[in-house]
Order: C-alpha cells, then structure tokens, then sequence
C-alpha cells in the first residue's frame, strides 16, 4: 500500500492526530498533513463543520453578532466513501 | 491581435492571489464563473510590449471533480485552451503541491510553466531545490520566486512570454503506474479512440477518469460510446478493483503520490534533519495526557488571576459609579413609584451586570489570545482524548468548545455530528459547559465572598463543571444513549503570535452580548422582579410576590444551605443566567448586604449550583429544536436534579467540616 492509503488506514483504525499517525507510519507530520489534503480532495474524507454554518442560523445571531469560540483546529471525518473501503477489507 | 491566455493553477495558500495581483497591478476585474458562484478573477499585464490576459483559477488540491471549485479550474484547463498555465507549487510542500500539477501533465496540457514560489521559506527550512534539475526532470520551465519580495517576477513574466510564443516547447513527465493499471488505461484508451472523443480530449486522461468513475468524464463518455459500451467498461473496472481489494480512484492516486514521492527526490534535498519542530516540541507537552492537564488547569488559574486581578478594580469603579448615579438621581424623581422602578429596579438590577462588563471582556480577551495563538486547538485535542474514555464521541469537542462562549450555538453545532446518537449524547452535557452568562455570576460570587483566592475557586467551579460533564457522558452513553466511536483526525494549527487587531476585534465582539443583553433581557428580568418584590407590598413582611414565591422554594433551598432569595434569583436566571446577579442587586440592595448574610459557604454552593442547575431557556429552547421536547425536558430535569445533590453534598460536608 501506498502513502495515501496507509494514512486512510491509520484513520479507519482510530488514530486521531496526524503526528500520531507519523510516529505508527514513520513518516513526517508534514507529509500525513499533505496526504490528508489529496484524501480530502479525492473524498475520502471531509473536512468536519466547526460551527460557522449554524451560527447563521442561531437564534442569538442579532444579539451576539455571531462571534463564536472557535478552535483553529481542522477535523475530519471519513466519508461513506472510506467506510465502503473498511467494509471493503 | 487577440490576447494570450494565462492560467494561474495552485493549490489554495500557495500565494497565487499574490502573484496574480504582482502581475496584474490594478488591472483586474471580478466576477463569477458562469453558472456558478465561484469568484473568477481576470487580470492583464503587459510584456515586451504584448498584453496578456491572466485568469486566476479557483486553488485546489486536485482535479477530480469532487467540488465545484475542482470542476471549474478543470473545465478552464480542458475547455478553456489557456496559452500558458502557470502552476504556482510551494516550494515548503512540494510533495502535496506536485499532485496537482501531475494532474495538469495527466490532462495532456504541455505549455505549463512551474512558479515554485516561497523559495524564501523553503530555504530557511532548510529545503534546497536543485531548480535546474527540477525543470530537466518535470520536462517544464521552474521559475524559483518569492513573490511577497516580488522576487521571480519579471523572470516569469519572461518564460510566459516565450512559452506563448513557441521559444520554449516544455514536454512535461507523464505520471506511470504499476502495469496492471497501464493495460487498464491501454485498454480503455484504445475503445475510446474509435469514438470522435480522441479529437477532442487526451484518451490517456479519459481513461483515467474513467478508472475514477469521474461522473463529468462517464456522461461525456455515454454521449460518444452509449450506454452498452459504457457500461463494459464499469464492469470491467469493477473487477479491476475486485481484484485489487480497493477503489481504483485510490489506488491511482496512492500511485501517482508514490511516483511523485520517487521524482522530487532526485532534484529535493532537506538539508537540516526532519526532527521535531518546536511545534511539535510544545505539543508534546501540551497535549499529552497528564502534563497537558496540568498546563490547562495553569493556564485557566493565570487567566483568571489576570482577569480579578485587572477586573475587580474597575468593576469596582462601575459598580460605585452605578450606586453613585442611583443616589444623585433619586432626589430628582418626585414620583415614589418610579424612583423604586428606576433607581432600585434599572440600576440596581442592570448596573450591577454592567459593573461586570471589565471581568467579561478581559476573560473573552484572553480566550481570544489563547484561539488566536492556537493553543484552544491543543485544549480541543486534550479534551477530545479525555472525552472518548468517558464514552463520549470526539467529534462532540466541537460543540462543547463552543459551549465556552454560548449553549445555543454550541447544541446547534451538534448537527455536525452524523450520527443521532452522537448528537443527543453531545446535546445532553453541553449545558453544564460554563458559558460567558455564567463567568459573569461566578465572577460576581467569588468576587464578593473570596478576598484573596478568586481564581482558585474559579477555576475549581470550572473544574467541577468539567467532571460533572465528563461522568454525565459516561452515564448517558451507558445506560441512555449507546455511543458508537466514528474515526476522524485533528490537524492542529502552527503556533502564532496573536494578532492584538483581531484578538481586541474578537473580544469586543463577543462582549458586545452581554451589554446587550443588559440592555434587553436583564432590563425586563429587572423590572419584573422590582415589581415581584415591591407588589402587593413592599419586602419584608413576607407578602411581596416575590418572597411568596420564594418561601414556597425554599424548604428545598435549605437542603443547600440558601434561602428563598437564593430561589428566586435561580428561578429569574432561567431567563438569562446574568438575573441571579440582578435579582440579588435588587433583594439586598447592595453587595455588602449580600456579603453580610451569607457565609463563604453559602456563596460557593450558589455559584456550583448557579453554573448546573438547569440550561436558560434559549438553550432549552435549542434543544428542543434539536431533539424533541421529551430530550429537552430530561435534560433540564437531569441538570436540576445533579445540581441540588452536588449543593447538597458541599453544604453537608463543608458545615461538617466547619467552613
């Protein structure tokens, strides 16, 4: 298997941090950031909505002008795509 | 004479806004993409006494089609028949950066120019490019640049000059893969070229997309080849990816990233040793398991202190400013009434929420540095790992992060959960999430009580909230609620110095909620409980509404050591969490009143059962939208139900024990 597919793996198998997934794969963190980019792009997974879509739907948006705590952290989720893989194997 | 054509290609943030912008000065115009609400940029510049005309594609990562942004940018390459396309790669990431501009040789596309831009930083990684060698092997010009200096810029102008007019003929590499794949693409490649396809598009590139079961390339396909044709040929792949275990879009793309991998070190060397970065260095501190604790609790003990430390002396100053106003207006207003409404009622009860504006925005502006230097992402990380072992799915940090500031947005957010379980469980414990309506009671509470430790027991409220939250998970995905874990990554953000516009810009904003909320909700909150405690007739006697109210609660109330007034600031705060300080503003009528008659004892149990008693109605209200009425209604029983034993326990074991 390839790069891209180990890091796919990795994730499958509940690894959650790509500098967690670097140490199982011995790569560099910059290179399971670079592979997790071309997964997205190729569907495998999405990039997980933190909030700023329901905040224009919130209630408290004309109050609160909408300026929610937000962790600069990007998530991820597998895709029905990835999960047909897992079935896959 | 009709303009050449210059495509900007790239991925997102590799600095093609700046070189577009280097190269087209203002000459620019913005619009969108046909049928779509994508931005198209389109510039001109001027070379050698020829103008150009540069169309800034959308950045992406791939041209697979899977976003609109990914379908433009290819359908300009295919359809649009550029001069020359320009394909900005970072020299910092070349390995992420060549994926795309494989895909741009897979297209069949030759006048391709490489701008290998922030060569600057590559350097100070200690990354050397062989340029040179990089253009021999890529079969394409490279211009090495650094466009924010404006370095490489009038080299690249240049080589699209020459490039355009047939100077330079690239002939870039064709990506290879292992030869089971190329008799698939030989195969499907020779089917196609009996169909008019072959004169319009690159069969190799077809064949590809094919194999990727491309959705755009299987309808152009099924136009030229029909239905039947087509259709042997999904078969056919089908049992190619039969027998590779795997979905032939991945395995073509794990090849030509191996391919990539193989090609960039013979032209890439990292002259300083790929050891761990200070980022990755704090990290390991910082989100590890028990120092990663250690350093939260640290650094929510630092931000309080800071915050009593700067805030309580201007709160201070408010709250006397408020009581100074009060005093100087009430000889001017003849009319008793309104005296009471005004001066006891508005500024008792909203001044001394306002007096606490200094507390909130120096906490939101901490919380605003900690987001902006990225250190809320590790707090995400190290919760999210706590999280799981309490039967909690990691995704749920997300909503409970948010929960800092707001509930109401926070259980909203739970929609990015997919599973429904996930999002009732994640539901259920975002109210005991102390939100910024809480800091302001609990500020008021340790304020008043605690001398000299405030941010000791802050921090132990915030504390307690946490395990209440964490055994609440444990118990509803056990017994409630069976949770199952989804995977998902967490890519953490470099570290950065904050940027003190944005930080201040942030903190504004979001304390902006509580004057307004002063200014609406309290205002009502206040008025009705200076006519509850004034109406029938004045407190004192036990026959106000409010006192009424009050004592019906308050033989419950003393299992915690409170009063009836302690009820009926709980019963108002409901509404908003910032009427428990109101209401006391108005029943005591001064903090020192209120510091008076109750013991230290008293006040930490109400500011415990303040922060858990129930969600405010907004929240309750978001659940219920969320959910249904019966989730919403456990959870505010629930809430009640947590609060009372945990004040129950304190007051008993803290009376045992002599406080």
């Amino acid at each position: 298997m390839g790069t891209l597919e180990d890091v796919l793996q990795c994730i499958l198998e509940g690894k959650r941090d790509p500098e967690e997934i670097s140490r199982e794969l011995g790569m560099s963190v910059q290179k399971v950031k670079d592979a997790i980019q071309i997964l997205k792009s190729l569907g495998y997974i999405e990039e997980v909505e933190k909030g700023s879509g329901t905040c224009s739907t919130c209630p408290l948006r004309k109050v609160c002008g909408g300026s929610c705590l937000l962790p600069k952290a990007k998530a991820y989720q597998l895709t029905k795509k990835s999960f047909s893989l897992k079935d896959h194997s | 004479m009709a303009m050449r054509v210059v495509a900007l290609a790239g991925n997102p943030n590799v600095g093609k806004t700046t070189i577009f912008n280097a190269l087209t000065g203002m000459r620019q115009h913005v619009g969108n993409w046909p049928g779509v609400t994508v931005e198209k940029k389109e510039g001109v510049f001027e070379y050698n006494g020829e103008r150009f005309l540069v169309v800034d594609l959308p950045g992406t990562y791939s041209l697979t089609a899977h976003s609109i942004d990914e379908l433009v940018a290819r359908n300009f390459l295919l359809n649009g028949k550029p001069d020359v396309v320009v394909n900005i790669v970072d020299a910092t990431s070349i390995l992420r950066n060549l994926f795309l501009t494989m895909e741009i040789f897979e297209m069949g596309i030759k006048n391709v120019v490489i701008a290998l831009n922030k060569m600057d930083l590559a350097e100070k990684k200690g990354i050397k490019i062989d340029v040179k060698k990089m253009g021999e092997i890529m079969g394409v010009p490279v211009v090495p640049m650094s466009a924010k200096e404006g370095i490489g810029l009038r080299e690249l102008k240049d080589i699209i000059h020459r490039v355009s007019h047939g100077e330079i003929s690239p002939a870039p590499i064709a990506p290879r893969y292992d030869p089971e794949v190329e008799r698939e693409i030989s195969h499907i490649s020779n089917i196609l070229s009996e169909t008019e396809l072959s004169k319009r598009y690159p069969l190799r590139w077809l064949a590809i997309k094919l194999l990727q079961r491309d959705d755009e390339v299987m309808k152009l396909v099924l136009r030229y080849l029909g239905e039947e044709k087509l259709r042997e040929i999904m078969t056919h792949i089908g049992e190619a990816e039969e027998r590779y275990g795997r979905a032939m879009d991945l395995i073509l793309a794990s090849q030509k990233y191996e391919f990539i991998d193989n090609l960039m070190h013979k032209f890439i060397r990292y002259m300083k040793s790929e050891g761990p970065s200070l980022t990755d260095q704090l990290d390991r501190l910082l989100i590890h398991p028990l120092y990663g604790f250690m350093t939260l609790a640290l650094v929510f003990y630092v931000i309080f202190k800071f915050v009593f430390a700067l805030g309580l002396p201007l709160q201070k100053i408010l709250g006397d400013a408020f009581s100074s106003f009060g005093t100087w207006l009430a000889p001017h207003i003849s009319s008793e009434v309104l005296k009471g409404l005004i001066v006891d009622g508005i500024i008792s009860g909203v001044g001394t929420v306002l007096s606490f504006f200094p507390l909130v925005f120096l906490l939101f502006l901490s919380l605003s540095i900690l987001e902006d230097v990225g250190y809320m992402a590790r707090v995400a990380v190290l919760m999210e790992k706590l999280m799981r072992k309490f039967g909690l799915p990691g995704k749920a940090i997300i909503p409970l992060i948010l929960g800092l500031g707001c509930n109401v947005p926070a259980v909203m957010a739970t929609r990015s959960l997919d599973d429904e379980k996930d999002r009732l469980v994640a539901m259920f414990i975002n109210p005991f999430i102390p939100c910024s309506a809480r800091l302001s009671v609990i500020s008021f509470i340790t304020a008043a009580f605690f001398t000299s430790n405030h941010a000791l027991v802050a921090v132990s409220i915030y504390l307690i909230a946490i395990v209440v939250a964490l055994l609440s998970a444990k118990f509803v995905s056990s017994f409630l609620v069976k949770v199952e874990e989804s995977p998902f990554v967490i890519e953490l953000p470099e570290y950065l110095i904050p940027s003190w516009k944005t930080v201040l810009l942030h903190s504004w904003e979001r304390s902006k909620e509580f004057v307004k909320k002063a200014g609406t909700v309290i205002l009502v909150g206040s008025l009705v409980i200076w006519y509850l405690s004034n109406y029938p007739v004045p407190m004192g006697e036990g026959k106000s509404y409010a006192e009424r109210i009050g004592m019906f609660f308050e033989p419950y109330m003393r299992l915690m050591g409170l009063d009836w007034k302690a009820a009926v600031s709980l019963l108002f705060g409901i509404i908003a969490k910032e009427n428990v300080i109101s209401t006391y503003g108005i029943l005591y009528g001064s903090e020192g009143a209120l510091v008076g008659v109750m013991s230290t004892l008293q006040a930490y149990v109400l500011a415990i059962v303040t922060t858990l008693y129930i969600p405010c109605i907004a929240t309750i209200a978001a659940i219920r939208m969320e959910s249904n009425w019966k989730w919403a209604a456990l959870v505010t029983f629930y809430m009640i139900t947590i609060a009372s034993m945990i004040g129950i326990i304190i007051w008993h074991v803290g009376t045992a024990l002599g406080y």
